[in-house]
């Protein structure tokens, strides 16, 4: 329970300093060696665009920004992008099929049930840290 | 009176025999492979008998293949869930210099995945290649990410698939991995039970 508050102040700590909320992270399974990939909602609540252009994690080697494509009917493939602009008064969603952070090379073990610590690095508002938990999907709505 | 009955009665049968085109047969094939225990395990034979739910996957795939993987595992749940028992799911890999048994064991164990009627499949590229033309699997490899210590790893652009395969290892249909809808696998999978 005092963890929760605790995240709680936290969480809203970084709101109020940033104004770049960051909503719903999680991060996929998968074994040490392999890699993972993080799905956020980052909601740009001031009135001027800010841009995503890195992510770091201590659990894995490498950390992209990246995108899922299609490059035909049922061929599917994955490139990296060099940034990410969050407008302003909107929202962007990482998700599956789509955008997110690729985790490469993890460090150990990334298990179902577990939370993990990472951070977001925009270009106005800074680092923003963020607690994660391992899931295989998203959150049911 | 009669003719709504007889009406009624083709619609009954109708609905009773499956009316899957065959995508491809592969009775008369024969492919030697791994599971995640690293048992030698012959392919097709061991779908024999089962109607099984096959994935292709790649461990090193970051979106598309874990949702795959969470799909069939949805499909087991629910499958669980309404007592149909008979079906195996199998997962391939199309990376077979990546993922060796123990990279599968792996695979499976992070996602706690319940292994008690679903394998995980590799083997000599050779075999792996020639069994993902036969069933139609395109894996080309496009970006990769280098290590600081020069090791390497690929991602593939793929076919994003699960195929339903009958009790005498015919392919009946098959369906984007990925974001495939979950009940209509489940409702194939009941007009064969
Ligand atoms: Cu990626």
């Amino acid at each position: 329970m005092k963890k929760i508050f605790l995240l709680l102040i936290l969480t809203s700590f970084t709101i109020a300093q940033t104004k770049i909320e960051i909503k719903d992270p999680w991060l996929r399974p998968n074994a040490k060696g392999a890699n993972s990939a993080l799905f956020f909602i980052a909601e740009n609540k001031t009135d001027k665009a800010d841009t995503l252009i890195a992510a770091k994690f201590e659990n894995s080697e490498v950390v992209e920004l990246h995108e899922t494509y299609k490059k035909s009917e049922d061929m599917m493939g994955m490139r990296a992008v060099k940034f990410v602009v969050i407008p302003p008064k909107s929202n962007v969603v990482f998700k599956p099929r789509d955008l997110h952070i690729m985790l490469i090379g993890l460090k150990k073990d990334i298990k179902i049930g577990e939370n993990y610590n990472l951070s977001l690095i925009f270009k106005k508002a800074g680092e923003i840290k963020i607690n994660a938990a391992v899931r295989d999907m998203p959150k049911m709505k | 009176m009669k003719k709504i009955l007889l009406i009624l009665l083709f619609f009954l049968i109708s609905s009773c025999s499956n009316n899957f085109e065959i995508v491809d047969d592969l009775s008369k094939t024969n492919y030697e492979l791994v599971d995640q225990n690293n048992n030698s395990v012959l392919f097709p034979q061991v779908a024999k008998g089962k109607i099984n739910v096959i994935g292709y996957i790649f461990t090193n795939c970051p979106d598309i293949c874990p949702l795959t993987t969470n799909n069939m595992r949805l499909i087991q749940e629910k499958l669980k869930k309404e007592k149909i028992d008979g079906v195996q799911f199998i997962s391939i890999s199309f990376d077979p210099l990546q993922d060796k048994p123990e990279t599968l064991r792996k695979f499976a164990e992070v996602r706690n995945l319940d292994l008690s009627n679903w394998i995980f499949l590799t083997g000599d590229k050779s075999v792996i290649d020639s069994l993902m033309k036969r069933v139609n699997i395109l894996a080309v490899k496009s970006d990769s990410t280098t290590f600081k210590d020069g090791r390497k790893i690929y991602y593939y652009v793929h076919t994003d698939r699960i195929q339903l395969m009958d009790k005498e290892n015919k392919i009946l249909k098959n369906y984007k991995g990925s974001s495939v809808n979950v009940d209509e696998i489940i409702n194939d999978i009941k007009k064969l039970n």
